[in-house]
């Protein structure tokens, strides 16, 4: 099959009735969680994570899916409106956003956002569906060395590429791969880690440690700093932007999805990066490099395209290798195995309709929040009122029945709650969460694949600068080791970042 | 207190790296660690383990001599509510049934913030608990006695 028959089968399944309504719930729930500040993608779908068990398994991918990128549109427009970003990722799109809005060009900005969104989405879409199938190809061909290096890059170029101190990112990794190993050693059956504890044979639930950490310290942070409330609003006006708008920033827009296609592909980028990348991008070519700040448009078109492009390019190392490239992709993985499914190169043979469905979904998704956020937004900013104290309670509560309906055992939420409080310990200590999913979901892979090497080469571990492909992967990842060590780059990654909390 | 010294933020996370080192080694020393061709359960915890300490040291000796940065102040009340109110949701799902478990989590959990008003909190609480029970008990089927036990028994 080529890739339009291949892609009229994934829209056959979009497209089915069930489908087709958890892909718009998902958007739904992705723009509402983006419009509200106080809770993100991450901790939505850790939430929503044990639900999907009881749906099937191509719906609860689709929704998931939803929800990330969803969370890119709703972001900007509490960006463009309010100047607070409702995701990490919009923050530079308050900077041009909220002043065109001060300018009484709101609804400009909130339709360039829109539409530049829907065309990075579209070219996103195409992306995977192109690169996918060659890459999974490719994949087929790696052994347990490979898969090894390729582990071993990946996690150690997404505390590079991600923000924060990279020793206590790898610190946090560390911490992952011990939480992975508690439970029943997969080869010799000796349990291990569990100070006995018979719940623990199995091995600790990625659901609980996601809950605890992205949901409980969530709320518990959020309640500390209290005082979000009475938000003031720009005034919404007409929402076409003007024929000079359009003109400046489509070369804006397809420079963003370029940056953040690229950059969702990396391990450790994802949505955030990308949108910082392609504003300083656009800063950098742009003739009037002063103006940005105080409210052009291109500032909001490229970063807007570069967040929604990344957001669905980072699907590529995960569904092509199996290998997630940020915590968002680590709870995809996981709602993968829920349903027993293990991404990788495999399931696009084995399981076509899983793959396309999920790519024809996203145009789908696309094209759907383009709807849902133009006419509807009046609606979205009425919730931005809604305070905190409302929203907690619910969180709360469904982050427990989450926890507890996966077994149905005390354990479960008691060991949540605690991984709650290691979470805000993590916070409180500026531990970047993140980390320690990737390194949890991919510890077990990690040591599968390392042990079967050692074993086959009989303890000799030159097989991994033997093979080519291995070879050039710990080659990167040396090289972004020492580009670490250099203080050139180490001042301009602190200041990347730097920007960022800011 | 003049001149303190010291950046406590990475000061706590060299103490949480070597705890979790410290505690990998502690609960691995009997597993059997096996050669690298033969690796034992035992062989990566350990591994994993002597990382974290070595890291944590890293991390906390230069913190030490750095000068002082304060840990963001911690307010007792959301922590404590927060956890008492999941860990009494628990308990309660499994002897109570959902619709008291859910009204109690968030009766306790509003707690949390002092500002809310308790007419607010009971129409949440109520709302929230009826939505949850279509929704996940009856929608998704969760698992979950709805009512106390010894409520259901007698009919």
């Amino acid at each position: 099959m080529n890739v339009f028959d291949l892609l009229m089968l994934g829209f056959s399944e979009a497209l089915t009735p069930t489908n087709l309504g958890f892909c718009l719930l998902g958007a739904l729930l992705g723009t509402l969680i983006g419009v509200l500040p106080g809770i993100g993608p991450t901790a939505t779908i850790a939430v929503l994570l044990p639900i999907t068990f009881f749906l099937p398994p191509l719906a609860g991918i689709i929704m998931l899916a939803g929800i990330y990128y969803g969370a890119q549109y709703g972001g900007s427009t509490t960006a463009v409106l309010v100047n607070l970003p409702g995701e990490a990722s919009a923050v530079v799109t308050t900077l041009d956003g909220y002043q065109m809005a001060q300018q009484g060009r709101a609804g400009a900005a909130l339709a360039v956002a829109a539409l530049g969104s829907f065309f990075a989405g579209t070219v996103a879409t195409f992306a995977i569906a192109i690169a996918g199938p060659m890459l999974s190809r490719f994949a087929l061909s790696f052994g347990p060395a490979e898969y090894v290096s390729l582990m071993v890059f990946g996690l150690l170029a997404a505390t590079i590429l991600a923000s924060g101190p990279v020793l206590k990112a790898i610190g946090m990794i560390l911490i992952g791969l011990l939480l992975g190993m508690v439970g029943t050693d997969a080869e010799t059956g000796s349990e291990r880690l569990t100070m006995g504890a018979l719940e623990l044979f199995d091995g600790i639930d990625f659901i609980v440690i996601a809950i605890g950490v992205f949901g409980f310290a969530e709320i518990i942070t959020n309640l500390e700093r209290s005082g979000s409330e009475g938000v003031k609003l720009a005034p919404l006006t007409r929402l076409w932007p003007t024929r000079d708008d359009f003109r400046r920033s489509w070369k804006a827009v397809l420079r963003g999805t370029g940056v953040g296609t690229f950059l969702g592909l990396l391990p450790g980028g994802g949505a955030t990066l990308a949108s910082f990348s392609a504003y300083s991008l656009e800063k950098k070519v742009s003739k009037t490099p002063r103006a940005f700040g105080t409210g052009v448009v291109e500032g909001v078109a490229a970063p807007e395209a570069a967040n929604n492009a990344a957001a669905q390019s980072s699907f590529i190392p995960l569904l092509t290798l199996g290998i997630p490239s940020n915590n968002m992709m680590a709870m995809m993985l996981s709602a993968f195995m829920i349903h027993g499914i293990t991404p990788g190169p495999t399931v696009l043979t084995t399981q076509p309709e899983i793959f396309w469905g999920l790519v024809a979904s996203m145009w789908i998704g696309n094209a759907l929040l383009v709807v849902i956020n133009l006419p509807m937004i009046g609606l979205w900013v009425k919730l931005l009122t809604v305070p905190y104290r409302l929203l907690y309670p619910a969180i709360l509560l469904f982050c427990c029945i989450g926890v507890y309906s996966m077994n149905n055992r005390i354990f479960d939420v008691m060991l949540a709650a605690g991984f709650g409080l290691l979470g805000y310990a993590f916070r409180k200590a500026k531990c970047e969460p993140g980390p320690l999913l990737l390194g949890f979901v991919l510890g077990p892979l990690l040591e599968a694949n390392l042990r079967r090497t050692l074993l086959i080469e009989q303890g000799d571990p030159a097989i991994f600068v033997e093979r080519p492909i291995s070879l050039v992967m710990l080659l990167a990842t040396v090289v972004l080791l020492a580009l670490m060590i250099l203080p050139s780059f180490r001042k301009t990654r602190e200041e990347a970042f730097q920007e960022e909390e800011s | 207190m003049a001149a303190r010294k010291g950046d406590q933020p990475d000061i706590l996370s060299a103490a949480i790296f070597i705890g979790f080192g410290v505690l990998a080694l502690f609960l691995g020393r009997e597993l059997p660690a096996g050669s690298l061709s033969q690796m034992g359960p035992g062989y990566l915890p350990r591994a994993v383990g002597t990382l974290l300490i070595v890291l944590g040291l890293a991390v906390g000796l230069p913190a030490l001599r750095r000068p002082f940065a304060g840990i963001e102040r911690i307010s007792p009340r959301p922590v404590l509510v927060i956890t008492i109110s999941v860990i009494v949701f628990a308990y309660a799902a499994t002897h109570l049934g959902f619709v008291l478990a859910s009204l109690l989590l968030i009766v306790l959990g509003s707690l949390a913030d002092p500002g809310g008003r308790w007419r607010t909190v009971g129409l949440l609480a109520v709302g929230l608990t009826i939505f949850g029970a279509l929704v996940f008990v009856y929608g998704l089927g969760v698992q979950v006695p709805l009512w106390p036990a010894f409520l259901t028994e007698g009919t």
